[in-house]
């Protein structure tokens, strides 16, 4: 954010002062939505797209009886993504979550940002849940539309704390048992895997008919390091220490971080799954706008 | 290789400061958390590596800078032989032209001897010609061209000058600095003892030197001269002039000689004189008839020995009228004015007369014909004395106010204008009498008072000395002689009288001079030396006196001083036996006479160890280096500081550009 313009943009370093999560989400959708000229769609809304035939079997609720009674044929009534349309969010809780240059962490980062998606969809009624993970599953909340809904996914999110290394797979697995209706996935976590990888485990909730969100957070320190003198680097999931010049994290890592989340991009986008990088600096709404944006292109 | 100053070498151990910011400060790691190494390679340490490497470039480049400049300090040298210059040499031919040459044909014969030292020059070498006096002069540019050489050594003239050993050795080091070849100094010379400097150190040579005499004299010559003279630069009355000499006799047996008092070339007086072998005698002429105005006088001896020039002596001397002075009294004190009487006239060479005068009869009196006034314990002054006194001090004139009981009455001193606070009588208090507890005894006044030492001053009168300098004090602390300057002129405020009643000072044998010493001073008849020795300077004009012109005349009638010198120089070194005249700027006209220095007529030649020695002082590296090189071959040192400087140099800029190519890689990253 430039200084000197007038923004409505909300710095996530002012989120991280609020103490409540369900209130962040307040203000970064309610902030968010006051800033759209005209209702889009969220992806998960409950807005008329066509009609279809009737068919044995289907629900008879969904029959649209005024065409009926013009027509005396039954036409079921279609909505934009389903209208019982399932949202599960899945958070890295790894412990390179926990870095941070500037105050606020990626796992605080990714809090915000699912505790908003979830308001946005209790919001329109959408079930919404929530899978907090690092090498294993370490908290699900079954995505549902039940009362207080919101305030258990909320409730999870706050509480996740942060594990130990990142796996993929086995959390990826797991979800996968407990996947039983289509909906959207959004996967929040830095990533550091090879793209290769993630893509092959993610992949297959794809195929199930899911859309998958891919939201890579990173911190701005992470992505354009910038070291005074050598120093000596410890992993945090690994405790492995390096020495590192400024001149190779200005170089050669600027090249290689940069290839990583290219890589991940165009594989992201090859298996038809959405990507989104997002910098822990930058204001959460803005971020979502973006991301709302390419969501909305794609339909 | 050797260190001139090794000490310096001490500094080196400032390479610890590099050290210290580079090994221990730089790499000083503390751990950082990070996300993940996933990015970060094992091959970034030999990014570090190579990282450290430039630092440990940058490293060793300071290190070498330090130990660099510690090395130029040091002054490190290295000895060469002078192969380098493939056998050539510059070959010195140095006459002394000294005033003892101009003994019987010395001169002549070293300039025939020198004329043959050129044939000495091999192709290749270069040659100078060395006139050596109380400076060396350069009478060629060094040159190949023996005819120049020739040329230059029979252009040498006798001078009067004394001979100086020591700048001669002063000027072949200059020559053995600037020169890349080694020297060869062929001296031709009397060898005179006397023209040693005082420390054998200024001999000394630089070590390619080889310096050989060629003596003219003989061990020992015999020589006459007139040693000294005095006599008085001014005469006033003809019959009361003494003027002394003294005959000595170097390495000669006894003898009779003639001396005759010269004036103007006509010879006034003569007396025989019986010299003792290699001794002294004195002459005394007790009179010197001559008319007004300056005159050039000797002394001469008779018959003239092989060096004439130092058996005549010339001084100058003035015949003047003396110069009165106004002594001003109030009437009935005749005791002061016969003391002071007395001691003024006692003096008949200070040239004063004393005009005593009522100071009530003085109210018309012009003052501008007096050498200065006396004012002895005057009362009161008569309408407008105090102000013509006043003009006449402004004006240049000098007052002299000795304070009594009388002058109480005034309330002030004269002229000066210092408070007059009352009378102290000794014998009232509890001490019977003062004595001067403090004087400045450089003052001209007190030079030759003793300090007025055991006077003992029974009243004095207590002066505010105010701006007045105070010269001496008693012990109680009071003022005794104050001088302050007015205007162009000077008042001497004495605060007791010139009797025996107030003090008894005149039964002290300190008042004639203090009387005769406190004349000249403020008569201004100071420093006025007539009579000096070649190579002495003659002061031409004070600080004060600029921009008028100071007109010197030489014994041939010429002007030496250009228009630019005569106006600005401060002085004048006189460097020829005769008379000179000087026209100063207040009118002023002098005569000065200029003779030879008689340290000059003493013809004791340097032994020959002494002359090894010096002879030595060249060789002295030359003989350590004997095992190096070639035996014999001259060696010279070689200064390296100037191009350990350049490397210093150097390095600097090559550290500067590492080091600012590291700092703008910390910026970027900043």
């Amino acid at each position: 954010m430039h200084p000197s313009t007038p923004t409505r943009f909300i710095d996530p370093s002012l989120l991280a002062g609020l103490s409540h999560l369900d209130l962040v989400a307040k203000t970064v959708v309610d902030g968010f939505v006051a800033g759209l000229h005209r209702s889009p769609d969220f992806g998960f809304s409950q807005e008329f797209a066509e009609y279809r035939a009737y068919s044995p079997g289907d629900d008879l609720r969904h029959v649209d009886w005024n065409v009926f009674a013009r027509t005396e044929r039954m036409y079921l009534k279609r909505y934009r993504g389903e209208t019982n349309c399932q949202l599960t969010l899945m958070l890295d809780s790894s412990a390179s979550m926990g870095y941070s240059s500037h105050g606020i962490t990626k796992l605080d980062y990714g809090r915000f940002l699912a505790v908003s998606l979830a308001y946005m969809a209790n919001q329109q009624r959408d079930a919404a849940g929530v899978i907090i993970f690092d090498d294993d599953v370490r908290n699900y909340v079954r995505p549902s539309t039940r009362q207080g809904q919101f305030m258990r996914v909320a409730h999870a999110i706050e509480h996740a704390q942060l594990g130990t290394r990142t796996d993929f797979a086995k959390p990826f697995i797991h979800f996968q048992n407990f996947l039983r209706r289509r909906g959207i996935v959004v996967v929040i976590s830095d990533f550091y895997e090879q793209p290769d990888t993630i893509i092959k485990t993610v992949a297959p909730l794809r195929f199930r008919g899911n859309e998958l969100v891919l939201f890579h957070v990173l911190d701005p320190q992470e992505i354009r390091p910038k070291l005074k003198e050598p120093v000596l680097l410890v992993d945090v999931e690994t405790d492995d220490a390096l020495e590192v010049s400024p001149e190779y994290a200005k170089e050669e890592y600027t090249v290689k971080i940069d290839a990583h989340i290219d890589d991940l991009r165009k594989k992201a986008n090859a298996a038809n799954i959405d990507y989104c990088l997002l910098r822990t600096d930058r204001p959460l709404d803005d971020a979502m706008r973006e991301y709302f944006l390419i969501r909305k292109g794609k339909m | 290789m050797g260190f001139l100053s090794p000490w310096f070498l001490a500094g080196a151990a400032a390479v610890g400061l590099p050290l210290w910011i580079h090994l221990l400060r730089q790499y000083r790691s503390t751990p950082h958390p990070f996300s993940s190494l996933m990015f970060f390679e094992r091959r970034t340490q030999s990014s570090i590596k190579h990282r450290r490497l430039r630092y440990l470039l940058l490293l060793s480049l300071r290190i070498l800078l330090l130990i660099l400049i510690a090395f130029a300090f040091a002054n490190p040298f290295v000895t060469r032989t002078s192969a380098a210059s493939e056998g050539r040499r510059m070959l010195i031919i140095a006459v002394d032209n000294s005033f003892s040459m101009r003994y019987g044909d010395h001169l002549a014969r070293a300039k025939q001897e020198a004329l043959g030292a050129v044939s000495n020059l091999r192709p290749g070498d270069r040659g100078q010609v060395l006139a050596v006096g109380s400076h060396v002069h350069f009478m060629t540019q060094p040159v190949e061209d023996t005819n120049q050489l020739k040329a230059a050594i029979q252009s040498i003239q006798p001078s009067d000058e004394r001979s100086s050993y020591g700048e001669l050795a002063r000027a072949l080091r200059t020559i053995s600095q600037s020169s890349s070849m080694p020297l060869q100094v062929d001296f031709f010379s009397d060898m005179q003892k006397s023209s040693l400097p005082p420390a054998f150190a200024d001999l000394r040579l630089a070590s390619d030197t080889n310096l050989i005499f060629h003596s003219v004299a003989d061990s020992k010559e015999p020589n006459w001269m007139v040693e000294s003279v005095t006599a008085p630069a001014k005469i006033y009355d003809p019959k009361k002039v003494r003027v002394q000499a003294v005959i000595a006799g170097d390495g000669t047996p006894a003898a009779k000689r003639t001396v005759s008092l010269v004036l103007d070339g006509k010879v006034l007086d003569m007396k025989s004189v019986d010299v003792p072998a290699s001794g002294r005698a004195s002459v005394e002429f007790l009179s010197l008839d001559s008319p007004h105005g300056f005159h050039k006088a000797e002394i001469r001896i008779d018959p003239r020995d092989s060096l004439a020039e130092d058996d005549r002596f010339a001084f100058a001397i003035e015949r003047a009228d003396p110069h009165p002075v106004l002594f001003l009294h109030t009437g009935g004190q005749e005791r002061d004015q016969l003391y002071y009487r007395s001691a003024l006239e006692s003096v008949p060479e200070a040239g004063f007369v004393l005009e005593p005068l009522a100071a009530d009869q003085a109210a018309n009196q012009s003052l501008s014909k007096y050498a200065f006034v006396v004012l002895s314990d005057v009362g009161s002054l008569p309408a407008g004395l105090e102000a013509s006194l006043r003009g006449y001090v402004n004006g240049g004139g000098s007052l002299l106010v000795a304070l009594g009981p009388a002058s109480a009455a005034l309330g002030h001193v004269p002229v000066s204008g210092e408070t007059i606070q009352g009378s102290s009588y000794s014998s009232l208090d509890q001490d019977r009498f003062q004595t001067v507890a403090s004087a400045d005894a450089e003052h001209p006044a007190l030079r030759r008072a003793n300090k007025l030492e055991g006077v003992q001053f029974y009243q004095v009168m207590r002066v505010d000395p105010g701006q007045s300098r105070v010269v001496a004090r008693l012990t109680n602390q009071a003022p005794l002689l104050l001088e302050k300057q007015v205007g162009e002129g000077r008042v001497l405020v004495f605060t007791s009288r010139f009797d025996n009643i107030s003090n008894d000072l005149p039964l002290h044998a300190s008042f004639v001079p203090f009387i005769e010493e406190t004349a000249r001073y403020l008569g201004g008849q100071q420093d006025q030396s007539t009579n000096v020795a070649v190579d002495s300077y003659i002061e031409l004009r004070s600080a004060k006196e600029h921009g008028a012109a100071v007109e010197v005349i030489d014994p041939d009638g010429k002007h030496p001083l250009s228009l630019k010198e005569s106006t600005t120089a401060p002085s004048f070194q006189v460097d020829r036996e005769g008379f000179y005249e000087i026209h100063r700027t207040n009118g002023r006209q002098e005569m000065v006479a200029v003779h030879a220095d008689r340290r000059e007529s003493d013809l004791t030649v340097v032994p020959p160890e002494t002359l090894e020695l010096w002879r030595n002082t060249g060789r002295g590296t030359d003989v350590s280096n004997a095992t190096a090189g070639a035996p014999g071959t001259p060696v010279r040192p070689w200064s390296l500081w100037r191009y350990a400087l350049l490397l210093v140099l150097i390095i600097a800029i090559i550290e500067s550009l590492l080091a600012s190519r590291y700092l703008s890689v910390e910026k970027e990253a900043a």
